[in-house]
């Protein structure tokens, strides 16, 4: 449905690039989490595929249709794909049914169709307000329903919930992506959150310093991460270093580099490699506790527990089966 | 470098591919307005190349000297004028709270109202032998002392005391918007008001200040009007003299492109100073401003050190004018003057409409195309603000003229047709000639408002399937019609107020109030320029009014 190849990005004639050689292909009603720090060229990804920037290098398919490449470039207004932006970019000056009509003014059944997604995120009712009258996690709604209501054939949220606080992005997170499944849209969705990622897509791809490195389903990325980086993204990993194999030890193949999770790691439980520990500092993080552990062969580690009792002198220890290996 | 296997994608043939795939409409088109409103200076940096007239010698060797010597000594004593009066009142009206405060604020704009010209008969008038002044001493039984004020001195006085509110705006808005936490961070650490001042203040806002000041300076190499009824030579009165005087083009071209090069210098001038100081704290202050209080004795001082720029820049002036328009309404007020003003609006007016236009086509435009260097090109359209109305004026002539010619003997030759002159002493070169000019004015608030629409807005107008034309009526222009509207106002309002530019390029049935006004005053009939100067200083007076309120909010 979405094909992407060799697509390339620079700013500044390449001396840098913020897409560098990035392929992939997205089937038909795939929801798809784009995940990567800030600068990872996720952002520029996803403004390729609307047409919002050109890119250097490269081709982007849709539908089949070639809609960018080195001799041929379709405009983001005949692309058919919905955009959620950021800041969710509603027109002020219009008002709710205004603005999810302005993308279909077209339409025989406009006014049914505006309705219908309104209700659809839950704000029939509300449509002739104006956005400034909303909520952050409303406007949100709206954004999406304005995105939906010509039926794209693929579907962006550029980071929708980052500008909302915890409570409410959690809750909002599982309702709009429950809307976005129940529509069968594409969907392609941009965070800097794993948690996020993991929540809601089906499929996540890792992005770092503007390559693809890591396209999988959710699962597989938690289990086996194809780098140590991907591995940290998902959770605080140590990496099984020479020394730290030797403390515990637990030889490892030297051809390939080693981490395990930090939950990972069992307190005062039998194990399949262990050490003894002295715990020389407790930080209280609410729900765990973070140990700094002094090893017997002189390591520092910092690992997590549930119990906020540890005694001082602990044995410390993980399994074989928890071991992530990279080929390095 | 090259890798096996991977194709240099920044090789000629794959930018001149993407260069062709990337050029879009709007790329084109922004290009072309970018090259009419270049074309003028252009010409005259071609000019240079042909060279000079045969009077060019004699004006190196008798004149030339007095022409830099006087606009450098215009630019210095000028510069000292605006800096004295514009940071002194800005900083007293920030910082200090006095009777009249807020009605001050505003006056101290209106001298902008008045053109130098103007200002120039007015003073002429009071210090003139049997003038308003030795009218006044005579009644108070004083002994006559005269002030020779027609000299290059009084020019400069007068120049500065019309053009101080430039640099008033813009140190005020620095001492508003920033000074407040310096100033009590200064004082909590135990310093006085007036060491703060000169020690903090000053070199914070320096780059505010100096931003005022360039445009003053422009504005003074601008002159001719009062220049001329003073009779001081400087450039822009040289390459009037050589234009009209001594019918030598060669010439005044030659003077424009010195002129140019001494613009350039200053604005060049301004970027260095400017290179490395960002002061501007990044988010606006919204902090309400504590205004000292001071003894009253001490308020009605102040009151009295920021009135007497207004009295001598607004009130003096406009007095002298009302006096003489009360003696001469009879003879000049008539169906003729009616004529000149509704023909000097109209061209306002439609002066206005078509710079509004371009200045959008420019900033719109050159975002929708794809090209980076077509968006860091498109501000080369406003460097006409720089270039001394004369010069922009003869810098229009050189091309029209030429296509002129062209049309003359193409139709001459095809179709044996004698046609007359289509540019050239016509309206639209005058008004190609104001655009140029003034385009800048136009373009910074539309531009300014412009950049507080987030740019997510019309991408998402373009994701819902809406073009770039169409988003820019259902959307942006909405969301920007504040800046479009003081774009137009402020062309107007400089529109009417031009002198040289029009001198030169007006056609010849047409008329305005500024040309009449210069016309009564060259005819030693400085008394029924008080009409037309009047008409000009009301109508300029609200919109600068209105301009200031939005300025406040």
């Amino acid at each position: 449905m979405l094909e992407i190849e060799s697509l390339s990005k620079s700013f500044d004639k390449g001396k840098s690039f913020a897409l560098k050689n990035v392929s992939f292909h997205l089937k038909e009603g795939d929801v798809c989490a784009l995940v990567g720090e800030s600068g990872s060229g996720k952002t520029t990804l996803v403004r390729l595929i609307a047409g919002l920037e050109t890119p250097e290098a490269g081709i982007i398919r849709l539908n089949g249709e070639t809609v960018s490449s080195l001799n041929s470039f379709v405009p983001p207004e005949k692309r058919k794909v919905g955009l959620v932006f950021q800041d969710y970019a509603l027109f002020p000056h219009m008002t709710l049914l205004k603005n999810v009509l302005y993308g279909i003014s077209k339409d025989k059944n406009k006014n049914e169709r505006a309705r219908e997604v309104l209700n659809l995120v839950g704000l029939g009712g509300m449509e002739d307000r104006y956005p400034h009258q909303l909520s952050g996690g409303q406007q949100q709604r709206v954004a999406l329903a304005r995105a939906l209501a010509p039926n794209p054939s693929l579907l962006i949220l550029d980071e929708p919930f980052s500008n909302l606080d915890a409570m409410l992005r959690m809750q909002l997170r599982n309702e709009i992506f429950e809307i976005v499944k129940a529509t069968g849209v594409t969907a392609i969705f941009v965070t800097h959150d794993t948690q996020d990622a993991l929540a809601v897509a089906d499929e996540i791809l890792i992005l770092q310093n503007g390559e693809l490195i890591q396209k999988d389903e959710a699962a597989n990325l938690y289990t086996k991460p194809n780098s140590i980086y991907v591995a940290s993204l998902f959770g605080n990993t140590i990496q099984l270093s020479n020394e730290l194999q030797s403390a515990f030890q637990c030889p490892l193949n030297p051809a390939c580099s080693h981490a395990i999770r930090n939950e990972n790691f069992a307190i005062n439980e039998e194990c399949e490699h262990v050490t003894h520990a002295r715990v020389i500092k407790r930080t209280f993080l609410g729900h765990d506790t973070q140990l700094l552990l002094k090893l017997d062969s002189g390591q520092k580690i910092s690992v997590l527990t549930k119990d906020r009792n540890v005694a001082d002198l602990i044995m410390i220890g993980f399994n074989s089966k928890d071991v992530l290996e990279f080929n390095s | 470098m090259k890798q096996a296997g991977s194709k240099n994608i920044f090789s000629f043939k794959y930018r001149l591919q993407r260069l062709k795939r990337d050029s879009n409409k709007w790329a084109i088109l922004t290009l072309l307005i970018l090259f009419l409103i270049v074309l003028p200076i252009v010409s005259i940096g071609v000019k240079l190349f042909s060279g000079p007239g045969e009077t060019w010698s004699h004006i190196v060797d008798n004149l030339l000297l007095d022409y830099i010597g006087n606009s450098l000594f215009l630019i210095f004593a000028c510069g000292a004028i605006v800096l004295l009066f514009g940071v002194s009142t800005a900083w007293l009206v920030a910082r200090f709270e006095f009777p009249l405060r807020k009605q001050m604020e505003w006056l101290l704009i209106l001298p902008l109202a008045i053109p130098g010209y103007i200002v120039a008969y007015a003073y002429a008038g009071i210090f003139d032998y049997g003038g308003t002044l030795q009218l006044i001493l005579k009644a108070a039984g004083l002994p006559f002392v005269r002030f020779d004020i027609m000299n290059k001195s009084g020019l400069a006085f007068v120049l500065g005391i019309s053009l101080f509110p430039y640099v008033y705006v813009s140190s005020r808005a620095f001492f508003l918007n920033q000074a407040n936490n310096l100033m009590e961070a200064s004082e909590m650490l135990g310093v006085g008001p007036v060491k703060t001042f000169f020690k903090l203040m000053l070199p914070m806002a320096r780059p505010a200040i100096i931003a005022g000041l360039i445009l003053v300076l422009m504005e003074v190499l601008n002159d001719y009007g009062a220049a001329k009824y003073f009779g001081v030579n400087t450039f822009t009165t040289g390459i009037f003299r050589s234009w009209f005087s001594l019918e030598e083009p060669e010439t005044a071209v030659y003077l424009s492109a010195l002129l140019i090069v001494i613009v350039f210098s200053l604005i060049l001038l301004e970027k260095f100073q400017r290179r490395k100081l960002r002061f501007n704290s990044n988010r606006d202050n919204n902090m309400r401003l504590n205004r000292k209080q001071l003894s009253s004795k001490m308020q009605f001082v102040i009151l009295l050190v920021v009135l007497l720029p207004v009295l001598l820049g607004f009130l003096l002036p406009v007095a002298q004018l009302i006096y003489w328009a009360t003696l001469t309404y009879e003879n000049v007020f008539n169906l003729y003057f009616l004529t000149i003003s509704v023909q000097s609006f109209g061209i306002a007016l439609l002066t206005a409409f078509v710079s509004v236009i371009i200045a959008v086509i420019l900033i719109f435009f050159s975002k929708w195309s794809r090209l980076g260097f077509i968006k860091n090109i498109a501000k080369l359209g406003i460097l006409g603000y720089a270039i001394p109305g004369a010069v922009v004026a003869i810098g229009i002539m050189i091309p029209t003229i030429f296509i002129d010619r062209w049309l003359i003997d193409i139709m001459d030759y095809l179709f044996n047709v004698d046609m007359g002159l289509i540019l050239t002493g016509t309206l639209v070169a005058l008004i190609y000639a104001y655009v140029v000019r003034f385009l800048a004015v136009a373009y910074n608030p539309i531009e300014s408002t412009a950049l507080k629409v987030s740019n997510a807005i019309p991408d998402s107008s373009n994701m819902l399937g809406v073009g770039n034309l169409r988003t820019f009526f259902k959307i942006e222009f909405p969301l920007i019609r504040t800046g479009i509207a003081s774009a137009f106002i402020l062309v107007f309002v400089d529109v009417l107020k031009e002198l040289p530019l029009t001198l030169i390029l007006k056609p010849f049935h047409v008329n305005t109030l500024a040309v009449k006004a210069y016309e009564y005053a060259s005819d030693e009939m400085v008394m029924e320029a008080a009409i037309p100067s009047l008409f000009i200083i009301v109508t300029v007076m609200l919109p600068v009014i209105f301009l200031n309120r939005l300025l406040i909010k």
